[in-house]
């Protein structure tokens, strides 16, 4: 009986702070909302990873292996399936990149099918190859090399076997067709890379001659998969590498199935463990701020209860009662939204971005299926977010409980917020409604700072996300093709090709394609603005015992950085030190590749005696290697000063690559033109920024937009709960402001006033968001370039999201305050000031 | 009986009802009332007969449902808000049952707010002067919440004076203090208010403070049962 009391006291001080509970329902059902949205997200993202990533199911790639290695990896206890690629030929058709390779199941325990490897794709049609002439691809590759794509069919290819040696010519029977792709036209053969399975026989047929060395890798999976953490499976597969003495440089993983095929290893349950907190601690924050900022009426009410004989437990209760109501409704609605929204949103995402992008190895249909199978709900994210707001409700209602459960009831009923923290003010001489709100916004210092942190830390979020959002960037990905300009042409070489020499660096610059006369046609196409050469580079050799040379046929393309490069190189230093003066002064290189500064065992003060050659010239130079630095703009692997180079008094030209810079208007009319001229010489490749881009969208993938949505709802979230504290601030001020309004507050002086506070609100909000935002941001963006995120390489400052945030946040507290006004207006004055008495 | 100029403030078959129907509440029934400058007017009658009502109407606090209220010649239930509170803020003081202080403010602050508001200069000398006479001189860097009941209703009582208004509304002044203080305070608001010819108008309870005023209005059911002027006048403050 008593507690039905309780219980119906409860629900009589919900009704009658009608806004009140309203306000902190919102906050509730907000927070449980963002937090099952957050985490449908990412179930929905791990399991778009899963699928994406389901046909290409190995763990790791051995590569440069012998026959021997692939015969013990085919007998290791721990693998369990394993493929051999042999890499068998290049494909030489005019400016295609391609290869012709051999697939082959050398052990699989998954799967029956063993005429089907188990790491490659489901054929459309027809059967992989058997017979020594058969071949099987993608109809579109067999469209692009001139051949009809049906099964039966016959395609003439040209190829170097190994890469290397003599270019032969077969006659192939397309024995099986992969699945279409959808590639757009406007993207160039040489900027693809294409392959076509061709038989064993095929293989032996050249082996048997001599004219073929096998060079297989091996693609595996290890047993395990479903028991073994990331790191375990890491470490396995580590072990068989050590195993059949594989070094470590030649293990790939794959990272992206490996990550979503396992449990989650420690790590991972720590950063997601981490992120959920931040929510939970931000959320609690929230609503503890809308339950703080009216804690005087629930202390005031506390010592009337207490007066009229309420116990301690009584009124604890009716405080618990309150929250269990509200979270009743609340909890469950925040679930179904949580749930719902991005159970809509989701695939609109994805289909956005299935539109946007003009290659893509998924066509609509894929894309659409994909959407289709999606497995967003887990019972435990929902467990999780109803139990993580459940929490924060109770941890907010703590602080009235607390002051319910001390002092005399007397002493709660003349509770005055400040009672404890001053008894004089110093104050102003004159009081103008900037005082107003000055001395509002201090009274109590610390409900001013809970509210400007809470909205602060909203705010973090947003634009700490956006930091690494943004720095996902289209553009640079284009630039490592066209640093500068629109178009870009460079010269296709080799380095030492033995049988056709003419095609090598130092034969093709004493052709001088890039003269002065071929600089002048460019300029005269109409559109163009200008051309610049790209540094030159030379071919190098040594005599001396060098990996590195070795790798390369004994030749390195060599090039120099100017003064203005110097910035940029010291900016990305990694070990050495770079002075040109100095590096002119002693004839000193830097290496600009970090990878292979450690695969090749390079070290500084290295000295080389190299041969650099100037067409047939032959320049002796002997340099010193002292500086490592892994610069954003593309350098060659070894570079000098200008001021050396210039002393070499090259004889040839050694430009391989123009940009030209076009007026946007002409852009189509320009590549046009380029395509034919450079269609006329075949060692040219022309770079067109578009393509590049779009080249560059494809390689984003489809999970930025799932990501930019999440960034939305957390935005909007926050958003809505940073008016909802703005709005109870004001109205549990109600009398208050009646109060002042009778004493001759007029209209505009309250509207400046309660905008005062509010700008206040906005300017910390700012700080602490351009602060903590732009520094957590920032050390995000680190990581994910640390982790390839999305190939992420250069940090930009989120300008547009910034700037967004400034105007919303000002907008919206210039709306809340009108807003307010108006509906002030809407009750008398005398009602106002009456309210709570 | 004064002249007819001397009217600061007169009503005109001044009504508010609430509800409708059978729940009709007449707050205030066709009232008529003529307040002269400088005036010492208490109203008295029992719980829900008007008191409070016709005090926010008087005082642009409230509006009428129909009727006029005066003050200084000009109808004032015609003006719309920002007009109604430069009339609050210069011409009219506020005295609440429950002081009705700013709790971030301290006393001084509390005090010239009214002046700030209309953006006036501060004539400190006459600030000082109302604090000296209402006892606040050590009090006025303190919050309200630090002060006494008597002490929060002095600093309201110089609150309502600091601005110079010809009219004081104070609603049951006394009404949350104990007698002695309460008489106190009254003698006190009696005293500022003729020594800066300020018009008072009193809701009270209180038999003895009624006795003080130059007139009593009696209300019952919000018509006004009698206007009586006091036999004594007391002179003596």
């Amino acid at each position: 009986m008593k507690n039905n009391t309780v219980f119906r006291l409860a629900l009589s001080r919900l009704r009658y702070q009608k806004s009140r509970t309203l306000l902190i329902g919102i906050a509730v059902m907000l927070t449980t909302m963002l937090l099952m949205a957050i985490g449908t997200v990412s179930v929905a993202l791990l399991d778009l990873n899963r699928q994406m990533y389901s046909g290409i199911n190995h763990h790791a790639v051995f590569s440069g292996l012998t026959c021997d290695q692939v015969n013990i990896l085919s007998q290791h206890i721990n693998v369990e399936a394993l493929s051999v690629t042999e890499p068998f030929a290049d494909i030489v058709n005019g400016k295609m990149n391609g290869a012709l390779v051999y697939l082959e199941t050398v052990k699989d325990e998954q799967f029956a099918d063993k005429s089907k490897p188990f790491n490659s794709l489901e054929l459309e049609s027809g059967h992989y190859p058997q017979g020594e002439n058969e071949i099987c691809s993608s109809p579109l590759f067999f469209r692009r090399v001139g051949a009809e794509p049906v099964i039966g069919g016959k395609v003439t290819l040209s190829f170097r076997v190994n890469g290397k040696g003599e270019i032969r010519t077969e006659e192939f029977t397309i024995s099986g067709l992969e699945p279409d792709v959808e590639i757009s036209e406007k993207i160039d053969d040489s900027r693809l890379m294409w392959s076509a399975h061709v038989s064993k026989a095929l293989l032996s047929k050249y082996e048997q001659a001599g004219l073929y060395e096998p060079l297989p890798n091996a693609a595996l999976r290890v047993y395990g998969e479903e028991a073994l953490t990331l790191d375990e499976m890491t470490d396995r597969i580590h072990s068989v590498a050590g195993d059949i003495g594989l070094d470590e440089a030649h293990v790939v993983f794959n990272n992206e199935y490996l990550f979503t095929a396992t449990d989650p290893g420690s790590e991972r349950i720590a950063i997601v463990a981490m992120i959920s907190l931040i929510v939970i601690f931000f959320s609690a924050l929230v609503i503890y701020s809308i339950y703080y900022v009216g804690v005087i009426t629930d202390v005031q009410e506390i010592g009337k209860l207490k007066a009229l004989g309420a116990s301690r437990r009584q009124i604890a209760g009716m405080f618990l009662w309150q929250g269990v109501i509200v979270s009743v409704f609340a909890i469950p609605l925040g679930l179904l939204i949580g749930f719902l929204l991005p159970r809509f949103l989701f695939p609109l995402a994805l289909r956005a971005y299935g539109n946007g992008s003009a290659i893509s190895s998924y066509s609509r249909d894929a894309v659409d299926a994909v959407i289709g199978q999606i497995h967003m709900f887990s019972p435990s994210v929902l467990l999780a977010a109803a139990l993580a707001a459940l929490i924060t409700v109770a941890v907010s209602l703590r602080k009235p409980i607390r002051l319910a459960k001390r002092g005399s009831p007397m002493e709660a009923i003349r509770y005055q917020e400040n009672s404890s923290d001053h008894k004089v003010r110093k104050g102003h001489r004159e009081v103008k409604v900037a005082s107003l709100t000055f001395a509002n916004l201090t009274r109590n210092k610390r409900r001013t700072a809970v509210t400007v942190l809470t909205m602060g830390l909203s705010c973090v979020f947003f634009i700490c996300v956006s930091a690494v959002l943004s720095s996902i960037s289209v553009e640079d990905m284009a630039r490592r093709s066209i640093p500068k300009g629109d178009f870009r042409i460079s010269l296709n070489y080799s380095h030492h090709d033995r049988e056709y020499p003419e095609n090598n660096l130092d034969s093709l610059v004493q052709q001088e394609y890039f003269n002065d006369a071929f600089l002048s046609q460019l300029l005269s196409i109409e559109g163009v603005e200008s051309v610049e050469r790209e540094h030159g580079k030379i071919l190098s050799s040594t005599d001396r015992e060098s990996a590195m040379y070795d790798d390369y046929e004994n030749r390195l393309p060599i090039s120099y950085f100017t003064r203005e490069d110097v910035a940029e190189l010291n900016a990305n230093l990694a070990q050495g030190s770079i002075d040109y003066d100095r590096m002119t002064a002693n004839n000193e290189i830097v290496c600009t590749h970090v990878y292979s500064f450690e695969q090749y065992d390079l070290s500084l003060g290295e000295t080389y005696s190299l041969t650099l050659h100037d067409g047939s010239r032959e320049i002796p130079f002997t340099a010193t290697l002292t500086a490592l630095t892994t610069p954003d703009s593309s350098f060659p692997l070894l570079i000098m000063t200008e001021d050396t180079w210039n002393s070499l008094e090259l004889t040839c030209d050694p430009t391989t690559a123009v940009y030209l810079y076009v007026d946007d208007a002409c852009y189509d009319s320009v590549k046009e033109a380029l395509e034919k001229l450079v269609a006329e010489n075949e060692h040219f490749s022309l770079y067109s920024l578009d393509v590049e881009m779009a080249i560059g969208r494809s390689g984003i993938g489809l999970v930025r937009t799932p990501i930019y949505l999440l960034v939305v709802l957390i935005g909007v979230i926050s958003f809505i709960n940073l008016i909802n504290t703005m709005i109870t601030s004001i109205v549990t001020r109600k009398k208050e402001l009646g109060i002042l309004q009778a004493l001759g507050l007029s209209g505009r002086q309250l509207v400046r006033m309660l905008a005062g506070e509010g700008l206040v609100f906005t300017a910390g909000t700012l700080v602490i968001s351009l602060t903590l935002g732009n520094a957590a941001g920032y050390l995000l963006y680190r990581y994910a370039k640390k982790e390839h995120f999305m190939s992420i390489s250069r940090y930009h400052y989120p300008l547009w999201e910034t700037a967004g945030l400034v105007l919303v946040l000002i907008g919206w507290q210039l709306l809340i305050t009108l807003f307010i006004r108006k509906k002030m207006e809407k009750e008398s004055l005398i009602e106002r000031i009456r309210n709570q008495e | 009986m004064k002249k007819q100029t001397d009217i600061i403030l007169k009503t005109e078959d001044l009504c508010k009802y609430y509800g409708s129907g059978d729940n009709l509440v007449k707050a205030a029934d066709h009232i008529n009332l003529q307040i002269r400058q400088g005036e010492f007017i208490s109203i008295v009658g029992k719980s829900g007969s008007g008191k409070s009502t016709l005090l926010h109407m008087l005082g642009a606090l409230d509006n009428p449902t129909s009727g006029k209220v005066f003050l200084d010649g000009e109808d004032i239930s015609s003006f719309k808000e920002d007009a109604l509170s430069k009339i609050r803020r210069r011409k009219i003081g506020f005295i609440f049952q429950s002081y009705n202080l700013i709790p971030s403010l301290n006393v001084w602050e509390n005090i010239v707010l009214p002046l700030g508001l209309d953006g006036r200069p501060l004539d400190e000398a006459f600030i000082h002067d109302i604090v000296k006479m209402l006892g606040l001189s050590d009090k006025i860097k303190n919050l309200p919440n630090t002060l006494s009941g008597g002490q929060q209703q002095r600093c309201a009582i110089a609150r309502a004076i600091a601005a110079k208004p010809s009219l004081i509304l104070a609603d049951e002044p006394t009404g949350n203090l104990d007698t002695k203080t309460g008489d106190d305070v009254m003698a006190l608001l009696k005293a500022s208010a003729k020594k800066y010819g300020q018009t008072l108008v009193v809701i009270t309870h209180n038999e003895e403070i009624a006795q003080m005023a130059d007139r009593t209005v009696t209300l019952a059911d919000g018509r006004i049962l009698s206007s009586t002027e006091s036999e004594v006048v007391s002179d003596e403050e």
